[in-house]
């Protein structure tokens, strides 16, 4: 979780220096869904990182959007959704394929809803869109390679 | 195992009980979210200052390279007319006005992409002499008005906002309307008769309307006629500025003796 909140800092800073240009992407909601898939799932853990998610949600919406609530529930059905995606998946299931799938879906869902609240769609914020979706490609694919690396050298 | 699923699921309801009443209290109460907001912000704004000064860093190198040919032409411009007026005070025998107005400059540290259109919010506040009313500006021309002021920032309502409306003028004819936004990124002069013969390039600036706000700022240039309603033919103004980067504003202040309370 202390890598979350670090990524967190890490996508707000991001974020304070792309301001105006584009939209980064949702480094914290693939670290969310990184952290539920990358250790052995304790259920009283789950929890935990259902509350981080909401407060991480609750922050950004009062530092970056005008509706306070909505990455929270994003972020907090990620957690659950992955959660429950995860462990209903055999051992044998459970790999970096299937974490790119999950966490590039959680991504465009997310980017998805953020795009469709915005109250004037226009070209631009279509641009910004595809332009925050294809930046989180190589976040995503990092952290596949992440996930990949450590199992099959710490056996997560 | 039960118990704990069962934990799982009430957290899970409750955090999304939570986020549902946060999302109805924020636009239910504006008032105290913003507030949240801005002090979200504030704390931020510390572990932030890297990334703004880079942000600004690059933004100044940008803006000199892109805007110094159109910053020099507009001075050659308004140099020559401050020779004419000049010259015509000199023939009228009224004496040269002292300006009793400044500017402070401010960096733009917020941008909602729900109100792109409606508003920003800048680092400068009632501490450094920003008041609400003060008329913001970007490469010359007006971009929008002090909306409500914190200590050490404000938020500054666009000229692109439908809730923006101003009286201005079109200079080359001393025709009269009301600028005002339509949230889409268009500016409107409104309420003039259809008669009215407006060319393209014709400047539009404040007009005489008291509290903070000095007459003969430009706002924009007249574009083009819109569709006639209710008997009136509103005319659609290109911003001088560019609303779409906006990064950094001057607000303009006016001397203490100049405030209306």
């Amino acid at each position: 979780m202390i890598a979350a909140a670090v990524v967190w800092l890490l996508q707000d800073l991001s974020q304070a220096l792309a301001m105006g240009i584009m939209l980064v992407p949702e480094f914290f909601l693939l670290m969310l869904v990184y952290g539920i898939v990358s250790s052995p799932i304790r259920q009283e853990r789950i929890s935990l990182w259902i509350w981080f998610a909401f407060a991480g949600g609750i922050l950004w919406d009062f530092r970056w959007a005008a509706s306070p609530g909505m990455s929270s529930l994003i972020n907090v059905g990620t957690v659950i959704a992955v959660y429950a995606l995860w462990n209903r998946t055999p051992l044998a299931g459970r790999g970096a394929f299937l974490l790119a799938v999950i966490g590039g879906a959680a991504h465009f869902i997310s980017g998805m809803i953020h795009y469709l609240a915005w109250a004037t769609p226009s070209h631009a914020a279509v641009r910004m869109f595809i332009i925050q979706q294809l930046l989180g490609v190589p976040a995503l694919a990092l952290m596949c390679l992440i996930y990949a690396f450590r199992k099959t050298n710490v056996h997560v | 195992m039960a118990g704990k699923l069962n934990q799982i699921l009430v957290n899970s309801l409750l955090a999304v009980f939570c986020g549902l009443m946060t999302m109805w209290f924020s636009h239910s109460f504006e008032a105290p979210t913003k507030a949240a907001a801005d002090y979200v912000n504030d704390i931020l704004s510390y572990p932030e200052t890297p990334a703004r000064e880079l942000r600004s860093l690059v933004q100044a190198a940008d803006n000199w390279v892109m805007e110094r040919r159109g910053l020099q032409d507009r001075a050659r411009a308004l140099e020559l007319e401050n020779i004419a007026l000049r010259a015509a005070l000199q023939r009228s025998g009224v004496l040269r006005p002292e300006s009793t107005y400044g500017f402070v400059g401010a960096s733009v540290t917020l941008r909602y992409p729900e109100s792109w259109w409606k508003e920003v919010r800048v680092n400068k506040g009632s501490s450094d002499g920003v008041v609400v009313g003060a008329p913001a500006i970007s490469e010359g021309f007006m971009i929008g008005r002090v909306s409500s002021v914190g200590s050490d920032h404000a938020w500054i309502e666009l000229v692109t906002s439908s809730a923006f409306l101003l009286a201005a003028v079109v200079v080359d004819t001393w025709d009269l309307g009301v600028i005002n936004g339509d949230d889409m990124g268009n500016v409107w002069l409104m309420y003039m008769p259809p008669d009215k013969e407006l060319s393209r390039g014709m400047l539009v600036a404040t007009a005489l309307v008291g509290d903070y706000l000095p007459p003969g700022i430009p706002v924009g240039m007249i574009w083009g006629p819109g569709e006639v309603r209710d008997g009136l033919m509103p005319h659609r103004v290109a911003s001088g500025a560019r609303l779409t980067q906006l990064y950094n504003v001057q607000i303009l202040l006016s001397a203490p003796e100049e405030r209306v309370p």
